[in-house]
């Protein structure tokens, strides 16, 4: 079991549903407010739920990275410790700059709900190390991953990405779908594990996420 | 201003404004004029519909709250409990679709959380016009977007919907929102009842501004040539606030710092104060001057009918006010107490300590004019005396293009592009989304499944209108016993055109007592709505569209598929048949809708029963019901994954040609497919509808009796590229 805090911005809306995915897996989960530093140590991994954080207001993300509890999680980040970002926590993830790249509105203009299928191009110890393969599903209207070619080459030279789209749901560069950081301890995705605990959601690949 | 002005200016008739006179015993005055326009409007007051609405099949067991709050609540035992509500947001989403259909969703949210429950879930019901009517691809892509943009950001799965496309709508389409609300156990249920001597009356949310001052009297109007005037009376919404003001509600509601509360929806803090004062039987004492602006310009008569989106009002102790306001501004959100309950029942308004008036809420909700509009008794409409109501199709080849033709025709095609743009997962409970017959989604703590179906299918309506509002609630019901599910209450949104005309004021009746017979037979309440009535344009109607969403629960989790996923299997049919027609295939073909037959309100409750129970007695592995253009595009509907399906019935169903069985509607039938060993579990039962084998799943066709036989991936082509031929700028 592991005590995992669950970053909450005024207008993060997966955070009820990563609580109820940590349970599932015999985690704690613990109230991180987007107001508020917290003490390290007090955690043994945090995740940064998806949404609409600060109403996507600016661009999405740029005011949740400016906020006290990023300050923490920067310095949680830095101290080796793991950190996921799904959605909207991937896209601060980038602007906080823990993770490389950004992402932009998909290619077609609209937001996208669907299943995707997944490939693992590097594993990723503390999320979801073993899967190879996964079905999970996506809802994002800015979720394109944009890079630029000399950082594209250096993340795939360092074996930061971590799974790609088969079939690219939103335009993203080499269909990717989420990277690490160089340490490899803060991850980011688009897809939603949290979405796919169970058979009844219409798949069960992310359980092995939490 | 002289008084015609005046009458014109606030659309108050000369009879209204005579029985104004007599309630007040003179002239209204200033500020007066508009809160009886506001109030009195049929948006607010239903005063064209209510004598028939009080006649719905409206009690249960089950009914916690009924009408007369801002939606109504069952019981689902286990200590659940859900409200739910299907409200129209037509006019403003005319003038303009993005704004207009956004804060349709957040309005219909409002009324769920205000009645202390957490939403959960949201539908849509849709009809546009022709895709090449004036403006409709812009208003199908404002529309879908605005529901997106707004439903997604807050964060609520949207699981169900139902599109439909119509000439009737080229000038006036409809846009109505679902949404439902869960309590678990221990969570108390909220009303606007304002009580409490002394009571402070909290505004909350956001700031008020100068949008959607008149709204409610412009959403009573029929449009003309002038639309564009009309268009600063819509509302600009902004999911972001919503989703804090749901977060800050529920708290303090749950912090038991909330007495009673209300939004403010239609004519703004003028409906939310007169109703809870009305509704309490207290009186209200309100300083406008301390309403919280965005412009500082603001009259007070444009405060009290402003529009402005994402706003609450509440009752709560004056030693509970420094608590409640704690938590609304931890979500960043104003609290401001704007005044206070008072014994007697009257209001009284102030602008800067002079009063602007004082007067008796009961004056303009409880004693609004009711009119009992003429109509005539139902007839039925489109009769024939053959039981053959089929449009003719000759050879074989034919019926393989008339098949794919359905597929690919706006009526029958995919709908993906307009549900992929809806968040349908957020919340992490959806068992099924929009692509399948019924939305479903899980009850977290008794682990039981709920249901969304929604209906009315608008050319039944074109057919008959009584047997249509029956189909309203019948059709969805049995979409839900399809699937195992319970109907058990409805909310429906009725719209129809100018009520002051007698056929249509008829077509209203027949409906809505169509409506109100399946209900009862079905024991499936009606517990909340709205009516949207002059849906018109220069004199053309909209076809009357009573939309209804029904809710429905489930034991399991699990339940049938809406597609075929096993090879091998035994393909039924379930039928018991009282009204035959020509559907939604013969207005495809232009020919004229025709029917035999008629719908005995009990016959169908019972088939609904029954099939509930059979697909929760039996290993049912998918179904569907036959709806739009008949058996073959249902079978064809099932067929569109991986597993094809063979069927032949001229030895089982010899009664019938081809054109009938199969592209003619057959009111009611239900289609499952089932194991060897489930069928011969059933093979010798005796059930109290028609069961017949008529076929077999496997391969990777549809064959249909040696006349229709098509491969999966042309039917898939035919159905999922149709939108993009209809609506090549969205595609």
């Amino acid at each position: 079991m592991k005590k995992i805090g669950v970053v909450r911005f005024l207008g993060t809306n997966c955070d009820r549903d990563i609580w109820q995915a940590c349970e599932a897996r015999g985690h704690e989960p613990v109230w991180l407010w987007h107001e508020d530093q917290f003490d390290i140590n007090t955690v043994d991994a945090v995740i940064i739920p998806g949404g609409f954080s600060y109403g996507d207001y600016l661009r999405c993300g740029a005011i949740a990275a400016k906020s006290p509890v990023m300050k923490s999680v920067t310095e949680f980040a830095k101290a080796g410790c793991p950190v996921l970002g799904i959605c909207n926590g991937f896209q601060i993830l980038c602007e906080v700059g823990l993770l490389p790249g950004v992402l932009v509105a998909n290619d077609h203009g609209k937001f996208i709900d669907t299943w995707v299928e997944l490939k693992q191009e590097n594993a990723c110890q503390p999320w979801a190390g073993e899967k190879m393969n996964c079905r999970l599903p996506v809802a994002h209207g800015e979720g394109r991953y944009q890079l630029s070619e000399q950082e594209l080459a250096l993340v795939k030279e360092r074996g930061q990405v971590w799974w790609s789209y088969k079939e690219n749901p939103n335009g993203s560069v080499e269909s990717i779908a989420g990277v690490m950081n160089e340490n490899k301890n803060v991850a980011g995705l688009m897809p939603h594990p949290e979405r796919a605990m169970f058979d009844w959601m219409g798949g069960n690949d992310g359980f092995s996420f939490f | 201003m002289n008084l015609q002005e005046n009458l014109k200016r606030y659309r108050i008739s000369q009879s209204e404004y005579e029985l104004i006179c007599e309630q007040l015993g003179r002239p209204p005055e200033g500020i007066e004029w508009a809160l009886y326009s506001a109030l009195w409007s049929e948006h607010c007051s239903y005063k064209s519909s209510k004598v028939h609405l009080k006649k719905l099949f409206s009690k249960s067991e089950r009914v916690l709250q009924s009408f007369g709050e801002n939606a109504g609540v069952i019981d689902l035992g286990q200590g659940e409990r859900v409200a739910f509500k299907m409200e129209s947001h037509n006019h403003p989403s005319f003038l303009e679709p993005y704004q207009g259909a956004a804060t349709g969703v957040g309005g219909i949210l409002r009324d769920i959380f205000t009645m202390g429950a957490r939403p959960v879930a949201l539908g849509n019901y849709l009809c546009f016009g022709e895709p090449h009517a004036d403006r409709m691809p812009e208003l199908v892509k404002g529309v879908v977007s605005g529901i997106s943009g707004y439903g997604n950001c807050v964060g609520v799965p949207n699981i169900t919907g139902q599109t439909e496309f119509h000439e009737s709508y080229n000038g006036n389409i409809l846009v109505n929102a679902f949404a439902l609300g869960l309590f678990r156990p221990g969570e108390k249920v909220f009303t606007s009842q304002a009580e409490g001597e002394g009571n402070l009356v909290v505004y909350v949310g956001a700031k008020t501004g100068g949008d959607g001052v008149h709204g409610a009297s412009m959403a009573s109007e029929s449009f003309d040539d002038d639309n564009e005037a009309k268009k600063p009376n819509v509302q600009i919404g902004d999911p972001f606030f919503e989703k804090l003001l749901i977060e800050s509600c529920i708290e303090v509601m749950n912090q038991g710092l909330v007495v009673a509360i209300q939004d403010m929806g239609a004519a703004g803090l003028t409906s939310s104060s007169f109703e809870m004062s009305s509704n309490g039987g207290v009186g209200f004492d309100i300083a406008l001057d301390k309403v919280p602006l965005r412009d500082s310009r603001m009259t007070p008569e444009e405060i009290l009918l402003s529009e402005s989106q994402e706003r609450m009002l509440l009752i709560c102790k004056p030693e509970n006010l420094p608590a409640l306001k704690d938590v609304f501004e931890r979500w960043s959100l104003d609290a401001t107490s704007i005044g206070h309950v008072t014994k007697e029942k009257v209001i009284r308004l102030t602008w800067k300590n002079e009063e602007l008036c004082s007067i008796d809420p009961d004056n303009l909700v409880e004693n609004a004019p009711l009119y009992n509009r003429p109509y005539k008794k139902w007839v039925p409409q489109n009769r024939t005396e053959s039981k053959d109501v089929s449009v003719l199709v000759d050879d074989l080849q034919n019926y393989q293009e008339q098949l794919l033709k359905c597929l690919s025709d706006v009526r029958g095609c995919s709908r993906n592009w307009v549900y992929d743009q809806y968040d349908q997962r957020v919340g992490a409970q959806t068992i099924a989304d929009c692509r399948q017959d019924v939305g479903v989604i899980r009850l977290p703590d008794s682990e039981r499944a709920l249901s969304v179906a929604l209906g009315c299918r608008p050319y039944v309506m074109r057919l008959d209108s009584h047997e249509g509002g029956k189909d309203s609630v019948a059709f969805p019901a049995l979409e839900l016993a399809s699937k195992g599910f319970e109907a058990m209450a409805v909310t429906d949104c009725l719209n129809f055109g100018n009520p002051e005309k007698e056929e249509l004021m008829t077509e209203f009746v027949a409906s809505v007592q169509g409506m109100s017979q399946a209900c009862e037979a079905l024991n499936a309440p009606i517990i909340s709505g709205n009516v949207s009535l002059y849906n018109e344009t220069k004199d053309e109607n909209v076809t009357s569209t009573p939309s209804t969403g029904i809710v429905g629960l489930r034991d399991s989790v699990y339940g049938p598929a809406s597609m075929v996923e096993k090879n091998d299997e035994v393909v039924v049919l379930l039928s018991k048949v009282q009204l035959k027609t020509g559907g939604q295939y013969a207005e495809m073909q232009k020919q004229p809708l025709r029917a035999f037959g008629e719908l005995c309100p009990q016959k169908t409750a019972n088939f609904v029963k029954d099939v509930k129970s059979f697909i929760n007695t039996y290993e049912i592995s998918s179904s569907k019901v036959v709806g739009k253009f008949g058996l073959a595009y249902s079978l064809a509907r099932m067929t569109l994954g991986s597993v094809g399906m063979s069927v032949k019935t001229d030895e089982v169903l010899p009664a019938m040609n081809f054109s009938e069985k199969y592209f003619s509607e057959n009111l009611y039938q239900v289609v499952v497919t089932l194991s060897q060993e489930t069928y011969s579990q059933i093979a010798d039962q005796k059930f109290d509808f028609e069961l017949v084998k008529i076929g077999r799943t496997g391969g990777n066709h549809l064959n249909i009796d040696n006349k229709i036989s098509i491969p999966l991936e042309e039917l898939k082509q035919s159905y999922f590229t149709g939108w993009g031929d209809h609506f090549e700028s969205l595609a």
